[in-house]
């Protein structure tokens, strides 16, 4: 398949520091599919993840070898256009606030603002965005006034209204509730049928084992481990890297030292019930 | 012409076109809650002196104007105070420029420059606009000593003069305190903040 | 079929003065500073006096009135009112020099002191009184779109902009904080020492909270294409009621008309 975004034997160390954040970093990643990222605090996820869109070395210096293509193309040749390119929401949605505009509806708008687009095309894409995320009745609040969720749910509106072929989300859950957490999953599945990358970096495994199409696992800065999903998630040593098993995983893993034998660990919920369903037929029998 | 927008370029970056409004709001909320506190500082430049010295003088006059006019938006009898703003922000920043706040030897030399530029700025505005009264709670005092027959100036040099500097020693612990909590990888992104790094010679080789 | 947000976000004025356009504002208070400035240096009386001030003053009571915002525009020239109070009382009672006008037990009345009384009050209240009028009623966005179309660079714009909303943003907090220092019973009044102890931890906070979340903006306006180099669209535009070139006509006949008077005193006297 076509790779859209290429990593070749990056390593990076921010500025002032000796220890490489990033370590001999070689992955393509391919368009259409969803990327989880996984990995302890401190494991070079956040880091990753501002390599792909650039802010490495760009914004942060630092020293930087090797080289990240996009589409083909080296990201430095790309500059300020790169905003069409590839989404990014942040960690905080707080300080991802334009910090000039009065209403939901204007700070949604600002991306297509500043890159000029007709002003009439505006509204009817800042309307589909914040349908899209559920918070069209917020359209005319203040963006100071919203709380933590419908904050980062507008930062995800912000970002999808310039419709980029990339989506980078650095932890986009952290604020949010159960449903609100699975809304945003359900916008990236969504988004996934448009042919559109997304790359999450993402604490809660469950919903990664549910929705990604590959995992990567960072270990201090290293890429340790990439590649079909149900195979990394079940492995039973994943705790010991700093990740916590899928529920589901975790619970198969603990049943599997008290003899119970699976022919296949289940990672989503909807595995874990045909395993059981299995089991149980297994058991009458 | 094409040195202007270099150096527009090279001292406005991201960074500063950020901290500028964060200075004036400092500006702003240090003199109001000072008010509330009913200090007799005003303690209204502290954003401008953070600006300056971590982002030069240019950027930090900036500061320093734009918060005057934004308080004259509320209250216009601020607005002849820009100049002494600027002149902080212009102070502060060149004395930043020449690290002169990289060891604590050199902070009370740098203090009492900045005094002085905003007395000596502040003087004329006092004394030629409001005839010596600045509406402040040290008004009262100078007011005092004019009516005992002292002259103007010397009467407002004496009574602003030692809370000016008591004014700038607050405000300067403040802004080195805040700059101490900035990680130095994203000091060292702002123009003179690699004067607050402390163990340069740890740096890797770049 | 959708309410159409474009239009809600717009700003309406229905007072025809308050609709002006900023610049054609901005225009009339420069021109008044001016006027004033050359009203100050008409002296009548045997005193001398510059009284030209006073009545001029009317104007901003006039346009303040004219324009809707008499209440609010009160409310803040009060302050103004009062500090010009203190200064005509304490050049008019404490500063010797000149003639002894008037004097009874220990009130004495000077000539200068009077006359500087007098000339420093009213600059002051003309200038503030007429800044009031012009923010009062113009939004600070206004200012700053209409600044942008006048060729002043997006950055700088948005500088402006970001100011404002930062220090609601910060004067929220602090009174926040405040409240929260003195619910815990942390003084913040008594001495001069307990309240400069009180003013650390009120500013420091919300100051380093400001500061930390510098670098993630940075990265966060990058990626909404705040770097693109290109004309910007603008979904909140500022509209020309139609009214500017007759009230900029105005404004300029008053100051000629005024500056003549002026010219033809010096030839009188």
């Amino acid at each position: 398949m076509f790779s859209i975004i290429e990593c070749r034997n990056i390593t990076y160390y921010y500025p002032l520091s000796r220890f490489p954040a990033l370590i001999d970093i070689n992955i393509a990643l391919e368009a259409g599919k969803i990327y989880g990222i996984l990995g302890a605090n401190g494991s070079g996820k956040t880091t990753f993840c501002s390599l792909l869109r650039g802010f490495v070395p760009a914004f942060y210096q630092g020293t930087l070898t090797g080289e990240v293509l996009l589409k083909n193309k080296p990201l430095s040749d790309y500059g300020g256009l790169l905003a069409k390119e590839i989404g990014y929401v942040f960690q905080n949605p707080f300080t991802q606030l334009s910090g000039v505009k009065d209403t939901v509806f204007e700070e949604v708008a600002y991306g297509l603002e500043n890159i000029g687009a007709d002003a009439d095309t505006i509204e009817p894409r800042v309307i589909q965005a914040m349908e899209k995320t559920n918070i069209k009745d917020l359209a005319l609040k203040n963006p100071l006034h919203l709380s933590g969720g419908q904050l980062q749910r507008t930062a995800l509106a912000s970002v999808l209204v310039q419709e980029p072929d990339i989506l980078i989300l650095d932890e986009p859950t952290s604020q949010l509730d159960p449903q609100e957490t699975r809304n945003v999953f359900d916008i990236v599945k969504a988004l996934k049928e448009q042919k559109k990358t997304v790359i999450i970096a993402e604490h809660k495994t469950d919903l990664i084992a549910e929705y990604a199409d590959e995992v990567l696992i960072f270990e201090k800065g290293r890429l340790t481990n990439r590649g079909n999903i149900n195979h990394i998630l079940s492995s039973p040593d994943l705790i010991d890297r700093g990740v916590l098993p899928p529920q589901a995983a975790l619970l198969s893993n603990k049943l599997k030292q008290y003899g119970i034998s699976f022919d296949s660990i289940p990672i989503t919920y909807d595995q874990a019930l045909n395993v059981i369903n299995r089991l149980l037929h297994t058991e009458k029998r | 012409m094409k040195y202007k927008t270099h150096f527009l370029k090279h001292d406005f970056s991201m960074l500063a076109i950020l901290v500028i409004p964060i200075g004036v709001a400092v500006n702003f909320v240090g003199g109001q809650t000072a008010a509330i506190l009913k200090l007799p500082l005003y303690l209204d430049a502290i954003g401008t002196m953070f600006v300056s010295m971590l982002c030069g003088p240019w950027v930090g006059a900036a500061a320093g104007a734009l918060s005057n006019l934004v308080s004259g938006v509320i209250n216009p009898s601020v607005l002849p105070f820009i100049i002494v703003n600027i002149g902080v922000g212009l102070v502060t920043g060149f004395l930043a420029n020449k690290n002169m706040f990289s060891s604590w030897w050199k902070w009370p030399i740098s203090i009492c420059i900045i005094s002085a530029i905003t007395i000596i700025l502040s003087a004329p505005v006092v004394v030629l606009l409001y005839g010596g009264i600045t509406g402040g709670g040290t008004s009262i005092i100078t007011a005092v000593v004019m009516a005992a027959g002292v002259n103007i100036w010397t009467a407002f040099l004496g009574t602003e003069g030692i809370f000016t500097v008591l004014d700038r020693i607050l405000s300067f612990i403040i802004c080195l305190s805040v700059i101490r909590c900035i990680p130095p990888r994203i000091l060292i992104k702002y123009k003179c903040g690699c004067t607050f790094i402390k163990n340069q010679n740890k740096l890797p080789p770049m | 079929m959708e309410t159409n947000y474009t239009e809600q976000i717009q700003i309406y004025k229905t007072n025809k003065i308050a609709a002006l356009y900023p610049t054609a504002k901005l225009i009339i208070v420069v021109l008044y500073i001016f006027c004033t400035l050359v009203i100050g240096t008409v002296r009548i009386t045997s005193l001398s006096l510059p009284l030209l001030l006073i009545p001029e003053f009317g104007i901003v009571v006039f346009l303040l009135i004219v324009s809707e915002i008499s209440k609010n525009g009160y409310n803040i020239l009060k302050d103004i009112i009062k500090f010009a109070a203190i200064i005509f009382f304490v050049q008019v009672f404490l500063i010797p020099g000149g003639r002894l006008v008037f004097r009874i037990f220990f009130l004495t009345l000077y000539e200068e002191g009077i006359r500087s009384g007098i000339s420093l009050a009213f600059t002051l209240l003309n200038i503030a009184g007429i800044f009031i009028w012009f923010f009062q009623t113009t939004e600070t966005k206004e200012i700053i779109r209409a600044l942008e179309d006048s060729g002043v660079h997006y950055k700088a714009a948005y500088i402006m902009l970001s100011t404002f909303q930062m220090i609601d943003v910060l004067s929220q907090n602090s009174k926040t904080i405040l409240n929260a220092q003195r619910a815990r019973g942390i003084e913040t009044d008594g001495n001069l020492l307990l309240r400069i102890k009180a003013f650390i931890p009120v500013l420091l906070p919300l100051f380093l909270t400001a500061i930390t979340g510098v670098e993630e903006r940075v990265l966060a306006l990058e990626t909404k294409g705040f770097l693109v180099e290109c004309p910007k669209t603008h979904l909140l535009n500022v509209k020309r009621s139609g009214h500017e070139a007759y009230a900029v006509m105005v404004a300029a006949l008053c100051t000629i008309f005024i500056l003549a008077g002026r010219v033809m005193l010096c030839f009188l006297s």
